[in-house]
């Protein structure tokens, strides 16, 4: 049995991941959340645009975690790589030998003027299972007018996050003979549709197909809450009858000593390939909480959870960026696949990738809490469809 | 005092360019320079077309080697 003691902070993804699979390998674990509940966050687009149940997306996080590790209720306040300290809000504080920071990105209302206003009174599909389950009590009775689906910085999880609003906004509106007396507005902080214009040849003529208007180059910089309007940052203006704006994010709001081991943003400096606090060799950061050049998404965390443990029971693991971000459409899906090497390849909507998509969600508790018996099915799909073997020519 | 801002997105493949930009300019104020230094090959037409909506000047774009540098007069703001 390995001595070592591991700390992991935050049981969202990347944390449970982490500590699961150490135990498995029998370690002991000590992992520090907040809530008392686990959110699958992409469950937050079905809760906001197709009136899904929040307990559908939410478990107690005692329920995902395997016997031995230890859950420990609290807030982190401090982390001290240099001291190998952590304190927590109520004075307790922890020690360790090896520690994974976990704690994701943190949403910040107030950096856009009227941005709070706007989510306090109608939620959105970013801050949590009741606040897109307040969005679905007013889309739901949206009847006319414009629907806008924006972002305040081009920064956030789930890159692919605002089309797939889009598109279930839209096939909810479709549905109920509404698309058309609602007009559905995806603005965009980007040059094209989609970040990546690979992707936004295909995904483009998608969004057309689904009647839905796009408007690019639109970083939302102030919302008029009293006047229905939106102003971004380029200049232009939208009027709306409902909208909906991703905040801005960073780093998790918690003090780091030494100050510089996070950057302006409060991201956490790791090595992109070991991910490896900068400067501590007993310290990992992964997920979204890191200042990794790649995106934000469940994928990378889960994919970053294996290598960290991996580097932590001796193997030369090396994280390679790889995102498999998924855009749903009507009754199809793509997956946005890159990774540090490779910019995102072509790859085309079918249903067979749908297929793919809806088997990822359901086996998501599954492969919380037993990664070592998801290992081998992601492994191989990964590798079937990593950038470089997808090549050129896509999927 | 207008100021000079170094961006430097190098090595960052799209939309890590961009994004970078696009942040320094909510900050900028007019006047200001924005220097923008990146090796993804889609940022030249992208700066551009930035610059064109966005009615800010692009006072130099050039390329060195594998690395674009944009220098931007922030006009719009
Ligand atoms: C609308 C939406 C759709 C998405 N769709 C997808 C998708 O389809 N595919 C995909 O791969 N990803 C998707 N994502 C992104 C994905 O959910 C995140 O990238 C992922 O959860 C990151 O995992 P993480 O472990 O880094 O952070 P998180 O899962 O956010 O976990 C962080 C944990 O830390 C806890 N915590 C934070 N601060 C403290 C503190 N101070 N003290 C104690 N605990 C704390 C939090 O409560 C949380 O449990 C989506 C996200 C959103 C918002």
């Amino acid at each position: 049995m390995p001595e070592e003691r591991v700390l992991v902070l935050g049981a969202g993804t990347g944390g449970l991941v982490a500590a699961n699979l150490l135990a498995y390998h029998g370690y002991k674990v000590t992992i520090v959340e907040k809530s008392d509940f686990h959110l699958f966050q992409p469950g937050m687009l079905w809760i906001a645009f197709k009136g899904h149940r929040p307990e559908r997306y939410l478990r107690p996080v005692e329920d995902l975690v395997r016997p031995g590790v230890e859950l420990v209720k609290g807030v982190v306040e401090k982390v001290d790589f240099a001291e190998r300290k952590v304190t927590l809000g109520d004075g307790r504080s922890l020690s360790y030998d090896k520690i994974i920071v976990a704690l994701g990105a943190s949403l910040d209302y107030d950096a856009v003027p009227g941005h709070r206003q706007l989510f306090e009174s109608i939620g959105d599909y970013f801050g949590g299972a009741d606040a897109a389950a307040k969005f679905w009590s007013h889309f739901s009775k949206l009847t006319e007018g414009t629907l806008v689906v924006a972002a305040a910085d081009p920064l956030y999880k789930c890159p692919p996050a605002p089309h797939k609003a889009a598109f279930l906004a839209a096939d909810t509106l479709r549905r109920k003979g509404l698309l058309g007396k609602v007009k559905v507005v995806l603005a965009l902080p980007f040059i094209h549709e989609y970040a990546s214009e690979t992707m936004a040849k295909i995904i483009g003529p998608k969004l057309r197909e689904a009647g839905i208007e796009v408007k690019t180059m639109f970083t939302v910089d102030s919302i008029d809450v009293e006047n229905k309007v939106i102003n971004s940052l380029e200049g232009e203006s939208i009027e709306y009858t409902l909208a909906t704006v991703i905040p801005v994010h960073g780093g998790p709001r918690i003090e780091v000593n030494p100050p510089n081991a996070v950057d302006e943003d409060g991201y956490i400096k790791v090595n992109k390939y070991t991910l490896q606090v900068e400067g501590y060799d007993d310290a990992y950061a992964i997920g979204d909480c890191t200042n990794a050049p790649t995106s934000k998404t469940g994928v990378t965390a889960h994919l970053g959870a294996e290598v960290v443990v991996d580097r932590i029971m001796g193997f030369e693991a090396r994280f390679t960026g790889r995102t498999n971000c998924p855009v749903v459409a009507d009754g199809e899906a793509a997956f946005v696949i890159s990774d540090y090497e490779h910019p995102p390849v072509p790859v085309r909507f079918s249903k067979m990738k749908r297929l793919m998509e809806d088997l990822f969600i359901a086996a998501y508790w599954s492969s919380l809490k037993y990664p070592e018996k998801w290992q081998a099915v992601f492994r191989a799909y990964f590798e079937a469809t990593s950038p470089a073997v997808l090549g050129e020519r896509g999927w | 005092m207008p100021e000079k801002i170094v961006v430097d997105a190098r090595g960052m493949a799209c939309p890590g360019p961009i994004t970078k930009l696009v942040r320094a300019y909510r900050k900028a104020k007019k006047g200001d320079i924005i220097e923008v230094l990146a090796t993804d090959p889609g940022f030249e037409p992208d700066v551009k077309a930035w610059a064109e909506r966005t009615g800010n000047k692009i006072v130099e774009l050039k390329k060195e080697g594998d690395v674009i540098k944009a220098v931007i007069e922030v006009t719009a703001k």
